[in-house]
């Protein structure tokens, strides 16, 4: 009997003494098309089943951190965006509310209302590029992963005509916000919210939501239970994905969220199938939410102090956050009272999130089991991380 | 570990029922698709088409002049300069007249387009325009002086009104003031 007879002959498919196996170390990324930027994953791989995973960080480090200290509070505002650019309406709610906590400003009720609008069109932004994105890692390449960008298209040109720009918006600056927003704005955003986005969410839905192939690859994978994730501290969809309902827009309240009556999406799965649904019933939420404060804005000034360069706060520390499209994103600062800063830290919701991969890939399994290698992709889509905000 | 409901729910149908379903919600989904051929298209063709740019699109920096004028509005008053994050402004003032800039260096190559000098300018003089067909061959070339900056009138003219910013008030000189008092 020839080793291939004696194989077949096995019943239980168990590899043979015969055999000689081994694990394999590969290197995913840092310039893999499916790792959204500059991820490297070492995989220890037994076949196709990854035994361990390591994700080496730090190839998009640009010491965001550290400019902060050299450059005064006013001019640190146009480099926060791009701690996670795609929703930069976010960071500059957080530093902002950082510096107001720290320098007691009040900013008018008009503000308030005007940033809720930006930080909700931000966030539907940046649902809508990683549902393409997790589409096109999911094989969906039949030029479907770019009809959410048709949307995304409208929402930063309503960007671009507030702010001045597509991404790097320095839009909501210590005090209130740059701009007052025109009635046609307004009008034009109303109308998109209301009617014109819900529809086409719809579309993406009757698309992928029930779609058998995009199911088989999402579903009853990545699982990421309630006591993992919180030790993780990973925040945003992916928590509420796994049944805990946090979300600091309803407990923290750090603006006028408790007037509008929206709901937080959650899911008890906690695998990726479940951490999509919560993203794209999110959009929905977020679409009522900018019909309601257009709805309820009030009249007034736009700014409650004007901030100029040599705007000094007084002594002390103050933690700002909000809960950005990806988490709980929040700023510390730490004042000496010059015009710069003494230290500033960024707490990012994505670094979190990739915290968690290597329990994902190696315990995601049901029953805890090892993931295969082609449900790495589902896993990183999944949660949703961006790696300038992972490295910052 | 699999306690999905949805999955529970599948179990109990039988195959074909199951079968008949996956291939309903696919052709759902492609007939969304199909439905988009229906539509225009959304896509610009760039270089045929120019996209639409709003009063306040931050691109290309440039100086303006007094559209009545066409006098040169900056003060030589360095506050853009000051306030640049990237330390891209060169201002040169004139020695021999107050107020009056000699040389104007802008690095458009390390600008980010951020818009704070335009915030802090006290004459509107420094301003982002629309344009943001800038690519040159070299670096040096994308560091522009100040023949290479400022408008031409009718371009300012234009852009006081795109941006609707406030004209500038007619500068009377101390020397033209102290006449018109005599006259009196």
């Amino acid at each position: 009997m020839n080793p291939t007879q004696e194989l077949l002959s096995n019943p239980s498919h168990e590899v043979s003494d015969n055999l000689k196996t081994e694990e394999m170390v590969i290197n995913m990324g840092p310039h893999h098309p499916a790792t959204h930027g500059v991820l490297r994953l070492k995989l220890k791989l037994d076949g196709e089943y990854v035994r361990e995973a390591v994700p080496v960080i730090g190839y998009l480090h640009r010491a965001i951190e550290k400019q902060g200290e050299q450059r005064n509070y006013f001019n640190y505002q146009v480099d926060i965006d791009r701690v996670d650019y795609l929703a930069g309406m976010h960071n500059n709610e957080a530093f902002s509310i950082a510096i107001e906590k720290l320098a007691g400003i009040e900013i008018p009720e008009r503000a308030k209302y005007i940033r809720v609008i930006c930080s909700e069109l931000n966030r539907i932004s940046s649902h809508l590029l990683w549902i393409g994105t997790c589409l096109i890692d999911m094989g969906a390449m039949m030029g479907f992963p770019f009809y959410p960008f048709r949307e995304r298209d409208r929402i930063l040109n309503f960007l671009e005509e507030i702010s001045g720009q597509r991404m790097m918006f320095n839009f909501i600056r210590i005090g209130g916000v740059q701009r007052d927003p025109s009635a046609e704005w307004l009008k034009n955003v109303r109308e998109f919210a209301a009617n014109e986005f819900p529809s086409r969410a719809r579309e993406y839905e009757a698309i992928a939501t029930e779609n058998p192939i995009f199911i088989g690859r999402m579903k009853g994978i990545g699982f990421l239970p309630p006591s993992v994730a919180l030790d993780h501290n990973i925040t945003g969809p992916s928590l509420r994905a796994s049944g805990v309902n946090l979300d600091l827009r309803k407990t923290a309240d750090y603006s006028v969220y408790s007037k509008f009556d929206f709901e937080v999406p959650t899911a008890t799965d906690s695998d990726c199938y479940a951490r999509y649904l919560c993203r794209v019933r999110e959009m929905y939420q977020s679409a009522k939410i900018i019909v309601q404060a257009i709805d309820a804005l009030p009249e007034g000034p736009i700014s409650g102090k004007k901030i100029l360069p040599g705007f000094k706060p007084p002594k002390g520390e103050s933690y700002g956050a909000v809960e950005s499209a990806r988490g709980n994103l929040g700023v510390y600062v730490v004042s000496d009272g010059t015009s710069s800063p003494y230290r500033v830290r960024w707490h990012s919701p994505s670094f979190n999130a990739v915290s968690a991969l290597p329990y994902m890939l190696t315990k995601g399994g049901p029953g805890e089991t090892n993931l295969r290698i082609s449900d790495v992709m589902a896993c990183i889509a999944s949660i949703d991380f961006i790696m300038p905000d992972v490295d910052r | 570990m699999s306690q999905n409901p949805i999955e529970e729910k599948n179990a109990s149908k039988n195959t074909f029922k199951k079968i008949a379903e996956g291939f309903s919600h696919i052709a759902i989904g492609m007939g969304t698709v199909a439905m988009q051929s229906t539509r225009d298209p959304v896509s610009t063709t760039y270089p045929d088409e120019m996209p639409t740019l709003y009063p306040t699109s931050r691109h290309r920096l440039a100086l303006n002049v007094n559209p009545l004028t066409g006098e040169h509005l900056c003060i030589a008053c360095k506050q853009c300069e000051k306030v640049c994050p990237d330390q891209c402004i060169t201002v040169i003032p004139d020695p021999t007249a107050k107020g009056k800039v000699q040389e104007f260096y802008i690095d458009q190559g390390l600008c980010m387009f951020c818009g704070l000098c335009t915030e802090v300018c006290p004459t509107d003089c420094i301003i982002n325009t629309v344009d943001f067909e800038m690519s040159d061959y070299s670096r040096e070339a994308l560091v522009y002086d100040i023949k290479k900056l400022t408008l031409k009138r009718d371009e300012s003219e234009f852009y006081f009104q795109f941006k609707g910013l406030d004209l500038p008030k007619v500068k009377v000189s101390p020397v033209a003031k102290a006449e018109a008092k005599v006259e009196v």
